[in-house]
C-alpha cells in the first residue's frame, strides 16, 4: 500500500497521529486527500487501505459518538467507539440492499482521549481490535513498528512524541517529509489536524530522541511481540 | 342511539411527595410510601424511591402503573449500557437517557414526576428535577409530586440557592451538612403530611455518599 | 398568624389582571380599627366594595354602640355580608385578623361565601395559599413574640410568593 500511517501514544499527555500521503501526480491537490479523520471531538483516526471503505466506517462512527452525546449527555469511551466500528465491520455480507456485500479492506488507528485519559486501538479488516501503546500500520508498518519498540517509552512528552512519529516516517519514506505529503493530528485531550505550518515547525524541529532505560524494555518488548505479528498480518491483507 | 359511557381515563394520580437535597458530597432523597387513589388509600407502605444505578436512584410519584413501566424500561436500558460500555451509568448520563425516554412518549406522556438524586463523576452531589414530558434542570434541591407546594417554598427559604440568573453560575449544591439535610427533609415531610391527604404513612430516606446508599425511615402521620 | 399577645398579618403587593401586572404597590389590607385589620385577595372591585360596606357597617356600630367591634363580631358581620350574595358572590376572599379587649388575637378567614374557619395557629388565602400553608406549616411556633413573629410571617411570606407566579412584588405586614 501506498499509505503509511503511524501513531503514538503519550499516557498522560495525549496521542499523535502521523501518516505520510502519497502525492501521485504534481497536478493533485494534496488537500484533497485525507488520511486523518476526526471522528468526534475527542476522537481521530488515521487509515489505511481502502480509503473509501474508511470513510463508510468513520461515518458511522460519527453518528454513533453522536448518538451516545444525545442519548447520555456524554462523549462515548474510546474503547466503546472501537466496537461501536468493529460491529460494522462484522456486519458484511447480511442480506439486505444496505449493508456491504464484500469485508471492509481497511485498518485504522483510531485515537482518543475519554475519562480513562488517552488510549489508542487498532483494528484491522476481520473486525478485531487491540489497545495499543504505540502502533504502525500500511506497508511500511514493519519496519516503523521495530523503530517504535525501541523508541518508545511511557513517559515522552507530546513534543517528543511527534518528533518520534515524524523521524520513524521519515525513515519509511520515499521521498522528502513535506508539509504536503504529510499529515499529523493530535488527541491532547481534543482532536486537532496540524495545519500545514504547524506540520512544518515540526518538520524543522531538531531531532532529540530520549533513549528509554533498558529497565523499561522487558515488559514493553513482551507486549510489542504480540502486536508486530498482528502487524504483519494486516500489511498482508491490506496489500 | 348511542349508549354513554363513563369517560374512562388511561391515567390515575396515585398522589406522593419525592424531595431530592444535593450537597457537596452526598446527596439525599426521600419520599412517603403512601400509595392512594381518590380518597382511598391503597398502601402505606409502597417504595417510590428505586435505585438505577450504583450512583443514581429515582423518587417519582404519579401514576405509579406509568413509573413501574418506566422504571423497568430505565432498569434494562442500564443494563445494556453496562454491557456495551463496561461500567456504572454516572448520575448526568442517566439524568440525560431520562429526558429522551420521557420525551420519547410526548404525545402519551409517562404520567410521572421525577427527581433524579445521585452523585456526578467528581463525587459531588447532584439532582435532576423533571416534568412529565422530559424537561429537566439541575438544581441543587427539589421537591416533585403531591406535596411540593408545600415543601417547595420552604426548601427555598432554608436553602437559598443563588438564581439561575446570576453571572457566573453559582454552585448550586447547598452548604448543609448530611445530617442537616436529612434533618431538614424530615421537618419538611411532617408539614407536608399534615396538609396534603396523598401524603404520610412512613418517610424513605435514601443517602448517597463516598462510602455507597444507606436508607432510613421515619413514621408520619396516618390519617 | 397568631403570637403572644399579638399577631400578624402580610400580604403581597402585586394586583394583576391574570399574567398582566397592572400595579406593585396595591394595599390589600385594610384596617377597621386600631385592633382589626382585614386582608381581602380576589377580584379588587370587589374587594373594594366589600369593604367600604364594612366600614360602614362598622361606623354603624360604632355610633350606636359607642364602642369598637370585636373581632369574633366581625367576622360573622364579614360572613353574613358574603352570604347576602350567595348566588351571585363577591369574588374575593378575606383573611382577618383581630386582638381582643383582652389582648387575645384572633384570626380567621373564609371562603367567598362566607363559610368561616377559625384557628388557632395560622390562616392563609389567595392564589399562593397551598405555598403559604407548606411554609406557615413548617416555620410556625406557638406562643412567639413580635420581633419573632414579624421575622417568621415575613420570611414565610417572600418564600411563598416567589413559588407562585400571581403573587409577588414585595410585602405588607402588620404586627399588631
Amino acid at each position: 500500500m501506498l499509505l503509511r500511517p503511524l501513531s503514538w501514544v503519550q499516557l498522560q499527555l495525549g496521542v499523535v497521529l502521523a501518516v505520510e500521503k502519497r502525492i501521485n501526480s504534481p497536478l493533485l491537490e494534496p488537500s484533497s486527500v485525507e488520511k486523518i479523520k476526526e471522528i468526534d471531538e475527542h476522537i481521530g483516526c488515521a487509515m489505511s487501505g481502502l480509503i473509501a471503505d474508511a470513510r463508510t466506517l468513520v461515518e458511522h462512527a460519527r453518528v454513533e459518538t453522536q448518538n451516545h452525546r444525545f442519548s447520555y449527555g456524554e462523549p462515548m469511551t474510546v474503547e466503546s467507539t472501537t466496537q461501536a466500528l468493529c460491529d460494522l465491520v462484522l456486519r458484511f455480507g447480511e442480506g439486505d440492499e444496505e449493508s456491504m456485500s464484500r469485508p471492509f479492506g481497511v485498518s485504522l488507528l483510531i485515537a482518543g482521549s475519554d475519562e480513562n485519559g488517552p488510549s489508542l486501538y487498532y483494528t484491522d479488516p476481520s473486525g478485531t481490535f487491540w489497545q495499543c501503546n504505540a502502533k504502525a500500520i500500511g506497508s511500511g508498518s514493519e519496519g516503523a513498528d521495530s523503530s517504535l519498540q525501541e523508541q518508545y517509552n511511557k513517559d515522552l512528552t507530546l513534543q517528543e512524541a511527534e518528533t518520534i512519529a515524524l523521524s520513524i516516517l521519515k525513515q519509511v519514506m520515499e521521498e522528502k517529509a513535506t508539509p504536503n505529503n504529510v499529515h499529523i493530528a493530535r488527541v491532547a485531550p481534543t482532536y486537532h489536524l496540524y495545519t500545514p505550518s504547524e506540520v512544518e515547525a515540526v518538520i524543522n524541529r531538531p531531532m532529540s530522541i530520549r533513549r528509554k532505560s533498558s529497565l523499561k524494555i522487558l515488559p514493553w518488548l513482551q507486549r510489542c511481540f504480540f502486536s508486530s505479528l498482528q502487524c504483519k498480518c494486516t500489511s498482508l491483507f491490506v496489500c | 342511539m348511542t349508549k354513554q359511557h363513563p369517560a374512562w381515563s388511561p391515567y390515575d394520580n396515585n398522589g406522593g411527595t419525592c424531595v431530592a437535597i444535593a450537597g457537596a458530597d452526598y446527596c439525599v432523597t426521600a419520599a412517603d410510601t403512601r400509595m392512594s387513589t381518590g380518597y382511598s388509600i391503597l398502601s402505606r407502605d409502597y417504595s417510590k424511591i428505586i435505585k438505577l444505578a450504583d450512583k443514581c436512584v429515582m423518587a417519582s410519584s404519579g401514576f405509579q402503573a406509568d413509573v413501574k413501566a418506566l422504571q423497568k424500561l430505565l432498569a434494562a436500558r442500564h443494563l445494556i449500557y453496562q454491557h456495551q460500555h463496561n461500567k456504572q451509568m454516572s448520575c448526568p448520563a442517566m439524568g440525560q437517557l431520562l429526558s429522551n425516554t420521557l420525551y420519547y412518549k410526548r404525545f402519551f406522556p409517562y404520567y410521572s414526576f421525577n427527581v433524579l438524586g445521585g452523585l456526578d463523576n467528581e463525587g459531588k452531589g447532584c439532582v435532576y428535577t423533571y416534568d412529565a414530558v422530559g424537561s429537566y434542570e439541575r438544581v441543587g434541591y427539589s421537591s416533585q409530586g403531591s406535596g411540593s407546594t408545600l415543601i417547595m417554598p420552604f426548601l427555598d427559604n432554608q436553602l437559598k440557592s443563588p438564581s439561575p440568573l446570576l453571572l457566573p453560575a453559582q454552585d448550586a449544591v447547598t452548604p448543609l451538612s448530611e445530617a442537616e439535610a436529612v434533618d431538614l427533609v424530615k421537618t419538611c415531610f411532617a408539614s407536608a403530611t399534615e396538609r396534603d391527604i396523598y401524603t404520610g404513612d412512613k418517610l424513605e430516606i435514601v443517602v448517597l455518599n463516598k462510602d455507597g446508599i444507606h436508607r432510613e425511615y421515619m413514621e408520619l402521620r396516618k390519617d | 398568624m397568631v403570637g403572644k399577645n399579638c399577631f400578624a398579618i402580610a400580604s403581597d403587593r402585586r394586583l394583576g389582571v391574570q399574567l398582566q401586572t397592572i400595579a406593585t404597590d396595591f394595599q390589600r389590607i385594610s384596617k377597621i380599627h386600631d385592633r382589626l385589620f382585614i386582608g381581602l385577595s380576589g377580584l379588587a372591585t370587589d374587594s373594594q366594595t366589600l369593604y367600604q360596606r364594612l366600614v360602614f357597617r362598622h361606623k354603624l356600630y360604632q355610633l350606636r354602640e359607642e364602642r369598637d367591634m370585636k373581632p369574633e363580631t366581625f367576622a360573622s358581620l364579614v360572613s353574613a355580608l358574603l352570604y347576602e350574595k350567595r348566588f351571585g358572590p363577591y369574588f374575593c376572599q378575606p383573611v382577618i385578623a383581630g386582638l381582643s379587649d383582652e389582648d387575645k388575637p384572633f384570626i380567621c378567614t373564609m371562603d367567598s361565601i362566607g363559610a368561616k374557619e377559625l384557628a388557632k395557629d395560622f390562616v392563609v388565602a389567595g392564589t399562593a395559599g397551598e405555598s403559604l400553608y407548606g411554609a406557615c406549616e413548617a416555620m410556625f411556633k406557638p406562643d412567639m413574640e413580635p420581633d419573632e413573629l414579624f421575622e417568621t410571617v415575613s420570611q414565610a411570606l417572600l418564600s411563598s410568593v416567589d413559588r407562585d407566579c400571581l403573587s409577588g412584588w414585595g410585602g405588607h405586614v402588620y404586627i399588631v
